[in-house]
């Protein structure tokens, strides 16, 4: 039997960033997985409802992690924003009685079904990147990577805090290196993997964003990448989106293709172009098509 | 014995301006903090070796420095420790990040004081004091915990990552000395706080990379004081006052709207003079199919939310 989440895309996966939705969708049965929609949840606030008010940002997120209680199901993620705020929010109520009360409070009375504290938050990325996940891919067969150099790019809030996140050790992240080796990739190592991509403040502040995506753009390009693979749609949009503005506002190229996660799984796994959209991507992934012989 | 190769980062002014590295090899007892071992090399090895310190355990603040790249309180840290961490028999030791180097492990730390000193740092109670001392209850401390805890060692600050992209942001450090203070029911002066942390290069550059969360050895979580700023900057009716908060009402606004992110609105609401001047971006990114529909969506059982974001109040 497939093994079943409360799936929580994110708003960005759902609408500007929609082939990561569909990848993903399209991803689930082939690792007998079951994804049940949650069409009640809000977004997590990204971290911006908890910059204006945050305890509306607690009761909004706990308020999503009673739906999958409802559900009797875990969350499954695939946006670091994401699971950072929904983790937090659930870490915070689980270790306060308290606070838990008092937020159940506030949902009974808004007539939502309060929450008794008893399920977890994962992203795709860790469910993969662990023994079982990885025989997933395998029973999938040899396809694979054909060698594509993939720069692994985790971003921030996947890893940090580490008392929040907890899958790895923020600075000596493995987890998309096993999948990339797994799926016959590649890896092209470089520092600054696990540095900001900027995304948060690149619409306030943008040129300030631009010079932090470009270090691990650049140093991915100079550690010979074919593409960067990230398990997060804001470092997508950060790092292809903005690539362009990045290269003009550092006075430099990159021509760095960048893959969601789900997207270099079905790649290797032989998902069909057409579904995971490389066409919504501003820069072009020909060279990673070519080399994996799609 | 254990032996230890330590490989140092040397800068000497005084003979050379180029900075160069240097391995010692030290054998040591097993329990030697990373503080303990460069004091060795200095008496035992290289007496120019520069490093600040004073209190050897973890209260000054003084003795920061990255230990294989990551920033730590070198009196904080066992060698072995690190050793096994980084499964390694050398240990790089450099001088804290952002900032510029003055002698070997020695950095200038003028511009976080001066960036410690723009925020006030200190209570500025309102009308004269009483003849009694200002009681504060013990749930009102209580908020101020994590904060109160900072020793000034910029470890933060070492890492984060706005800084490497934008020098004159105000750090971790100093915002969390903000919130100390303007969280601070003694304090008289909220509003104006909540003006002057909320400026350029202030609360809405953080770009939330939770470094500082991660790094800090007082567990003063900077990041989540940056955080209780915005709050207060809310409550004090900043929240159209500059493009990162703008950036969070649009977050709020699509909330009670549709219950998910409305990403039309939060353009031109972060940034509505320079976004319809922008439009080649935007156009680019209507081909590509990144515009999402401007209708918003629209969740089931809105109205819960609608309620919670009525009721809801904010503690900050």
């Amino acid at each position: 039997m497939a093994t079943q989440f409360a799936y929580y895309p994110g708003c960005i996966a759902e609408f500007s960033s929609k082939e990561l939705d569909q990848t993903t969708k399209a991803l689930a049965p082939l690792l007998d997985i079951e994804l049940l929609p949650m069409p009640a949840a809000t977004c997590c606030g990204a971290g911006d409802i908890a910059e204006a008010k945050p305890n509306l940002y607690l009761t909004l997120n706990v308020r999503i992690l009673s739906q999958a209680e409802e559900m009797d199901v875990d969350i499954l993620t695939i946006c670091n924003v994401c699971t950072l705020n929904l983790r937090r929010a659930n870490k915070m109520v689980k270790e306060d009685a308290r606070l838990l009360e008092q937020v159940n409070e506030e949902l009974v009375k808004a007539g939502a079904r309060p929450y008794e504290g008893t399920k977890e938050v994962t992203h795709l990325l860790w469910y993969l990147a662990t023994e079982a996940g990885l025989s997933l891919l395998e029973k999938q067969g040899p396809r694979g990577l054909n060698g594509l150099r993939v720069a692994p790019y985790y971003g921030c809030q996947l890893l940090r805090p580490s008392s929040v996140m907890g899958f790895e050790d923020p600075d000596k992240p493995q987890s998309l290196e096993r999948l990339i080796t797994a799926l016959g990739g590649e890896v092209a190592d470089y520092e600054a993997k696990s540095k900001c991509c900027g995304f948060p403040i690149i619409l306030a502040r943008e040129q300030v964003a631009l010079k932090e995506s470009h270090v691990a753009l650049s140093q991915s390009r100079d550690a010979g990448a074919d593409c960067m693979v990230t398990p997060c749609p804001l470092c997508h949009l950060a790092m292809d989106a903005y690539q362009r503005k990045a290269e003009l506002a550092n006075g430099t190229e990159y021509n760095m293709p960048v893959l969601h996660l789900p997207q270099l799984i079905g790649l290797a796994l032989g998902i069909d172009t057409a579904t995971m959209d490389f066409k919504r991507h501003l820069v072009p992934v020909d060279r990673v098509l070519e080399t994996v012989g799609v | 014995m254990p032996t230890t190769s330590l490989d140092i980062f040397r800068y000497q002014p005084d003979t050379s301006d180029e900075a160069y590295r240097q391995t010692f090899e030290l054998e040591h007892e097993g329990d030697i903090t990373i503080l303990d071992a460069i004091l060795r090399l200095q008496d035992e090895q290289d007496g120019s070796l520069a490093v600040r310190y004073s209190c050897r355990s973890a209260i000054c603040g003084s003795c920061a420095c990255r230990a294989n790249g990551k920033t730590v309180l070198a009196c904080m840290s066992q060698v072995e420790d690190v050793k096994a961490e980084f499964g390694t028999e050398t240990i790089q030791v450099d001088p804290i990040g952002n900032f510029a180097p003055l002698k070997d492990l020695i950095v200038d730390l003028d511009p976080f004081w001066d960036k410690f000193k723009s925020v006030k740092p200190y209570l500025i109670p309102d009308g004269p004091a009483p003849e009694r001392e200002r009681l504060v209850s013990k749930e009102d401390m209580q908020k101020l915990f994590r904060e109160s805890a900072c020793i000034l060692c910029a470890a933060c600050y070492s890492e984060c990552n706005s800084l490497s992209a934008d020098p004159e942001f105000v750090g971790p450090a100093a915002l969390a000395w903000g919130y100390r203070f303007a969280g601070d029911v003694r304090d008289g002066q909220r509003k104006e706080r909540a003006k002057l942390y909320t400026g350029d290069h202030g609360v809405w550059d953080c770009t939330r990379c939770m470094y500082c969360n991660e790094r800090c050895p007082k567990g003063v979580n900077p990041r989540d004081a940056i955080e209780k700023l915005g709050g207060i900057a809310f409550q004090e009716g900043r929240s159209l006052q500059d493009g990162g908060a703008r950036h969070a009402k649009a977050f709020l606004v699509s909330m009670r709207t549709g219950g998910k992110l409305n990403e039309t609105l939060l353009v031109p609401m972060t940034n509505p003079v320079k976004a319809p001047f922008d439009l080649p971006f935007a156009l680019k990114m209507i081909r590509h199919g990144k515009a999402p529909s401007p209708i918003p969506h629209r969740i089931q059982k809105l109205k819960e939310v609608q309620t919670l974001m009525k009721n809801v109040k904010e503690t900050i």
